[in-house]
């Protein structure tokens, strides 16, 4: 009641930027309502990193490509360019023709003119994300793989100054419509990249207006504007006026849950939801109670008190059955996995697990055979992950759900074999390398509780096959210092897909990644000697084949221990229609849409 | 008076130079590096370089310090590493949040512990006080965290009386809901010990020859200590009220943080696991500066009720 | 000069006097006696912890998870979430072309017919419950107010220690010592306390006891500081003192053994303070991720823990740490009034 009559008279109050844009009454809005569970950092494409920026910021912008809302796994369709691109036989150049008639939202920059989205915009924000002085984290898309323009990167390094004027030979716009983009390698996967959420169309005149208050200054061509924002603490997006004509449309489907939401959005002019309130709260039992008391209306961060709303099985329990609320359940395109440093040394101090002698290999296989995943679901995670054997999870192109690791759980046989290679339990129960010194193992985690939870069972864990275990607590930000340094033993780490082609795991092995994305500093002649085959195919049976090689010399070497893949359990509000989670769009508001008809129904706390 | 606080305020400027110097030590020398942080999840050696010449963390670290220096000086502590916000911006525009929340919490804590001291000073001896006394105890030494759990679950969720956090941007009355909850969590974690306190005040002024001199007079006791005492205790519990604000600034951040409010204690929280230190710098510094004002604000006041006091 | 003799050794003796007195009102106040009997108890408990002959194995996984109190001091009923939990046995998909080095060890070590070891059986309920592993919460709760309790009393040491060490010396001195000394205690002071905290935390970079010990120490000495050198000015102008310096005693001989049992009542309360507040601390330090290490539980690390588990309705540790914190710190804060009122009676 309280949060009804304050939302009302924030509506009043609230100034509209444009009078033309807001014919509807406020109290016939219809109005979302979420949260996010950590600060977003901004809204600039070219600057951001974190996946709560990447949320909003897919609101606003529009890349050139997207992904069908209800197709599974993800499959890549146009978004503002015509078709699809066409790819050259040899995977080098990618030819696009966007749509016309498609403008920019409003702003001061354009003085007050119809700002029409050309090809320039895509090449321009593209050419952004190498700008050394926007430090990108996703210039890794770009950087070498464009023909030209790692030499324009490295004279601004030199220079200070970007040259964004200065001709690229891989980056063309033959007419103000048409884009070419010239790889330097074959990569028939670069799509990917071009429906990337990040990689949208900025307008060169505002990023120049606003310079480094562009995080707080996003225009795009996408279907929402940003309203009102309070950083870190609340953002409020409304529907773009200017936004193109769009309809809500798919074929038929023979999925029933599909099929509803077909029947409750076909037609409709999108988007259908004319603001999205997000609130920032920290804490779990926050958004919990606020999704109770239905301030929000929809919430998935809730992973340490799924038991309080699923049952054991994954269904929502009655009482919430009966009030109407719904469940979308499916599982991140995620891996989390253990890793170990295979590195000889770390620093100058010899690295207790790391070579490929067989001691070693045995050593790391016996840390692996010994820890308990089936206790990091069930206790860590309350149940709401899956088993993870493949480094490719599902939704995501190369994934193998029928694959089952050779790694599999058994302390018993760990014990055996490090017995076997003259580990010896001392007096107190704790083992030594064979030559008789010390072994301790070093395991870093960040000091918040949930890795302390992670910390008790790695503990558990090496207890029972006498390892014995240091942790060793850094910030988050320094440990991501020492784990690209190599100088880290053993961490637990997640990657989430940033597009949903195999390749973008499998890097994460790759010899030559070693101090960027390798944290396990695994090289392998063998393993990198496939990866590079796998690079020159698209997806299909072929590359498969080589995945799965990988993996298994992955194993062989154990290099990680893969464990789990989480679940993703959305609630939403009976009222709330149309939510399908994707497993690669990070916003699925514009195929959405509020029931007014069944928002009576919704409990009032 | 005037030497007084001239010779105050010069004796403010080494304390300023001494909390510089701490703060740039702590950050700066041992902060750690963040540019791996910035870079993201694939990066090169070169992309951190870059940043950490963008940063200005690979500079010697005298020349850093002679940037701090300029910064403080010329009031610009720059842009937040993590989002690019001005960060005298983002002081500033998460002051008023935080006052929002703990000025009526001040209030009404030091008005509520206040009355109840001086219940408990009127009743000195007697089992009244003994049982306010061990109640305050008993409540001082709960947790603040197994406070704001509990208070939030019973009173937002379990009664529904008050929304479970949030914040209104447009401030004014359309914040009052969301304020209620925390202002009464902060009530109930400070009565305890300001009661205590200020009973300890009241014991301190009843012993005075002035109390005697009243009741002597026959004025009534209720009237001794509500007038007389009280004008008198009012000075050492507005010097506690005072000096405890600025570190509330920082200290509330429990309370923002279960209750979203956008203050300064939850963006020190931020800021702090983002590494953002320029940020952390400037709150840290900030905070120094008004507690040192305050204080010195609170003594020249002090002297101002009651010119006998001695100021040394 | 006999006369000044008799004066210092009279003011080394007083103190004696002092404490006889003071603990004959501390007899005389029921409230008072029946908080330091909870002290020892609890002071038994840590001892008996310490020692080993309590709590020992608290990290033994005795339940099953989340096992509700079996009805002595609390009850709950049994809950219905729990996820079986099958073992996977696994048919690993074969792989041509790529050559496991270890596999004929592993074969050989298989053949020779492992077998799990029998996982012992688990309590269904336990008097407290059990935690998310099933470790029985009684015995984390015995070990966690071991655990609070020295960190808070050696915490508690080391700022008394520091504070009036240096106060001793600024307030003894005066003039540049005390300038000095007196910047440092404004710097110290000015800061914010959780800022104060996470950068000193940052500095020590390592995490622990020793290190939670080490930041409430070094941020807990400024109200010591304060008092003891209003103390120490106070007293060094005092006959007793000028006269222990005409018998040539030196400058530490007067602080240390002159003046210091004479301010020392002020220590103790200041002790006993410092312990209750750093107590408490615990808990937030632990909150902000500076708590205890794995292989040791503290009141903190079980109320963090607890903090979701009470929304999921397992709430016996969050009850039974808050309940033991409860019981010591009020007994801890009674106990140091009485003290106060009687080492000080003029406040009485």
């Amino acid at each position: 009641m309280v949060m009804v009559w304050a939302l009302s008279g924030l509506e009043l109050k609230a100034q509209p930027p444009v009078p033309s844009s807001a014919p509807t009454a406020p109290s016939a809005l219809k109005v979302l309502h979420l949260t996010f569970q950590a600060a977003e950092t901004g809204f600039d494409p070219a600057k951001v990193s974190d996946y709560y920026s990447a949320v909003v910021i897919s609101g606003i912008f529009d890349p050139l490509l997207t992904y069908d809302y209800l197709a599974r796994p993800a499959h890549l369709i146009p978004n503002v360019s015509e078709a699809l691109p066409t790819i050259s036989a040899d995977g080098k150049t990618y030819t696009l023709k966007i749509k016309q008639g498609i403008v920019f939202g409003q702003d001061p920059a354009f003085a007050g003119r119809a700002r029409p989205l050309r090809a320039q915009d895509y090449l321009y924000s593209i050419k952004r994300f190498v700008d050394p002085k926007n430090r990108s984290p996703y210039a890794f898309l770009f950087l070498g793989k464009i023909v030209g323009l790692d030499a324009l990167v490295s004279k601004a390094q030199k220079t200070g100054q970007f040259d964004y004027d200065a001709a690229v030979e891989g980056l063309q716009a033959p007419d103000p419509f048409t884009l070419s983009i010239k790889l330097t390698e074959t990569d028939f996967n670069f799509s990917h990249v071009l429906a990337f959420p990040l990689v949208g169309a900025v307008a060169r005149e505002v990023i120049e207006r606003y310079g480094a208050d562009s995080s707080a200054h996003p225009v795009g061509t996408g279907p929402y504007r940003l309203r009102q924002y309070l950083r870190s603490s609340k953002i409020s997006l409304e529907k773009n006026p200017l936004f193109r004509t769009l309809r809500w449309e798919a074929l038929p489907s023979t999925d029933i849950p599909d099929e509803a939401i077909r029947k409750s959005m076909q037609g409709k002019l999108l988007p259908a939801i004319d603001r999205i309130e997000i609130s920032i709260m920290d804490e779990a039992q926050s958004r919990w109670l606020a999704f109770l008391r239905a301030e929000t209306d929809m919430e998935y961060q809730l992973e340490e008190l799924a038991p309080k709303f699923l049952t054991p099985t994954g269904e929502l329990k009655s009482p919430f059955r009966e009030q109407g609320i719904q469940l979308d359940r499916s599982v991140d395109p995620e891996i989390s996995y253990l890793f170990f440093n295979t590195a000889e040394t770390i620093g100058n101090q010899p690295n207790p697990i790391g070579g490929f002698t067989l001691p070693k290999i045995a050593l790391r296989r016996a840390i692996a055979m010994a820890y308990d995943v089936q206790d990091q679901i069930a206790v860590i995670r309350k149940g709401q992950s899956v088993r993870a054997f493949y480094p490719i999870p599902p939704g995501v192109a190369g994934h193998q759900s029928q694959y089952r690791s050779s790694l599999s759980y058994n302390p018993a046989l760990a014990n055996a074999l490090l017995d076997h290679f003259g580990y010896r339990r001392g007096a107190d129960g704790y083992r030594s390398h064979p030559d008789g010194s010390a072994l301790i193992l070093e395991y870093a985690s960040t000091p918040v509780e949930r890795d302390r939870q992670f910390d008790e069972l790695m503990k558990r864990s090496m207890d029972r096959i006498g390892l014995r275990l240091s942790i060793r607590k850094q910030r988050f930000s320094e440990l991501l210092k020492l784990s690209s340094q190599c100088r880290l033993m053993m961490k637990q780490a997640a990657w989430i897909a940033d597009y949903p082609d195999g390749d973008n795991f499998m890097q994460l092995l790759y010899g030559p990644h070693t101090g960027q994305s390798n944290a396990a500093c695994y090289r392998s002649a063998s393993f990198d000697r496939l990866y590079e085959q796998s690079r020159r195919l698209p997806d299909g049976a072929q590359r498969d084949l080589l995945y799965l090689q990988m993996t298994r010399q992955m194993e062989a070497d154990t290099a990680w221990l893969l464990t789990d893949s989480r679940y993703r359990n959305v609630l939403l509000q009976p009222y709330v229609v149309g939510f399908k989670k994707h497993p690669v769009l990070t916003n699925e508001w514009i195929h959405m849409d509020i029931d007014r008809t069944r928002m009576k129904k919704a409990p009032a706390s | 008076m005037l030497s007084y606080v001239l010779r105050r305020i010069l004796q403010f400027i080494p304390t300023v130079i001494g909390i510089m110097l701490l703060v740039f030590f702590l950050f700066n020398w041992v902060g750690g590096d963040p540019a791996y942080l910035l870079a993201g999840k694939i990066s090169n050696p070169e992309q951190i370089e870059n940043i950490r010449r963008q940063l200005g963390v690979d500079q010697p670290y005298y020349v850093q310090w002679g940037i701090f220096v300029r910064q403080v000086f010329t009031g610009d502590m720059g842009v937040s590493w993590a989002t690019g916000e001005k960060v005298s911006y983002l002081v500033w525009s998460r002051l008023g949040p935080s006052l929002t929340i703990l000025v009526p919490m001040l209030v009404l804590s030091t008005g509520i512990a206040l009355g109840l001291g001086l219940l408990v000073a009127y009743f000195r001896g007697l089992a009244t006080d003994r049982w306010i006394m061990v109640a305050c105890t008993v409540g001082q030494s709960i947790s603040i965290l197994v406070y704001i759990i509990v208070l939030q679950y019973v009173f937002s969720y379990e009664l529904a009386w008050f929304p479970v956090q949030g914040w209104a941007q447009e401030g004014g009355l359309l914040l009052i809901p969301f304020c209620i909850l925390p202002v009464m969590v902060g009530v109930v974690v400070s009565l305890a010990p300001d009661t205590r306190l200020y009973r300890a005040f009241f014991m301190d002024e009843i012993q005075r020859d002035y109390v005697r001199t009243a009741r002597a007079k026959g004025l009534t006791e209720w009237r001794v200590m509500g007038v007389h005492v009280m004008r008198n205790v009012f000075i050492p519990v507005l010097t506690h009220v005072m000096i405890q604000l600025p570190g509330l600034l920082a200290g509330s951040f429990l309370i923002e943080r279960f209750f979203s409010i956008p203050g300064i204690g939850r963006e020190v929280l931020l800021a702090v696991e983002r590494s953002d230190f320029p940020v952390i710098k400037a709150v840290t510094l900030y905070v120094a500066v008004a507690t040192i004002l305050v204080n010195l604000l609170t003594d020249i006041l002090y002297r101002w009720i009651d010119p006998r006091v001695q100021l040394k | 000069m006999r006369q000044s003799e008799r004066v210092a050794v009279f003011a080394v003796l007083a103190p004696q006097g002092l404490w006889s007195l003071a603990w004959s009102r501390l007899c005389r106040d029921t409230l008072g006696l029946i908080a330091l009997g909870v002290v020892v108890m609890y002071l038994a408990v840590v001892l008996a912890a310490a020692a080993g002959w309590i709590a020992k194995d608290w990290s033994h996984e005795a339940g099953v998870n989340y096992a509700p109190p079996n009805g002595w001091i609390f009850s709950a009923s049994p809950s219905e979430d729990r996820l079986p939990v099958a073992r996977e046995s696994i048919q690993v998909t074969p792989v041509a072309g790529v050559v496991d080095p270890l596999a004929p060890v592993i074969e050989t070590l298989r053949e020779s017919r492992l077998a799990l070891a029998q996982e012992p059986q688990r309590l269904a309920t336990l008097p407290l419950g059990a935690d998310k592993w099933g470790r029985d919460v009684a015995l984390k709760t015995l070990k966690g107010t071991q655990t609070s309790f020295i960190v808070g009393l050696l915490a508690a040491f080391l700022s008394v220690l520091l504070g009036s060490l240096l106060g001793a010396y600024a307030g003894y001195f005066g003039g540049i010592v005390d300038d000095v000394l007196n910047w440092i205690y404004s710097t110290f002071t000015a800061i914010p306390y959780l800022l104060l905290v996470l950068a000193i935390a940052a500095v020590l970079n390592q995490k622990g006891i020793s290190t939670v010990i080490l930041i409430l120490g070094l941020t807990g000495w400024t109200g010591v500081f304060r008092l003891m050198r209003a103390e120490y000015m106070k007293h060094r102008n005092r006959e007793y003192v000028l006269a222990a310096e005409s018998i040539g005693a030196s400058h530490a001989r007067r602080m240390f053994y002159h003046i210091l049992p004479n301010v020392s009542h002020v220590l103790l309360v200041q002790l006993s303070l410092n312990v209750v507040s750093f107590m408490k601390s615990e808990v937030i330090l632990s909150f902000l991720g500076f708590g205890v290490g794995v292989d040791t539980v503290s009141w903190g690390s079980m109320l963090n823990e607890a903090q979701t588990e009470l929304l999921l309705g397992k709430w016996w540790q969050l009850a039974s740490a808050t309940l033991a914190m409860a019981l010591l710190v009020t007994a801890f804060s009674v106990f140091t009034d009485a003290l106060r009122d009687a080492l000080d009676p003029k406040l009485k």
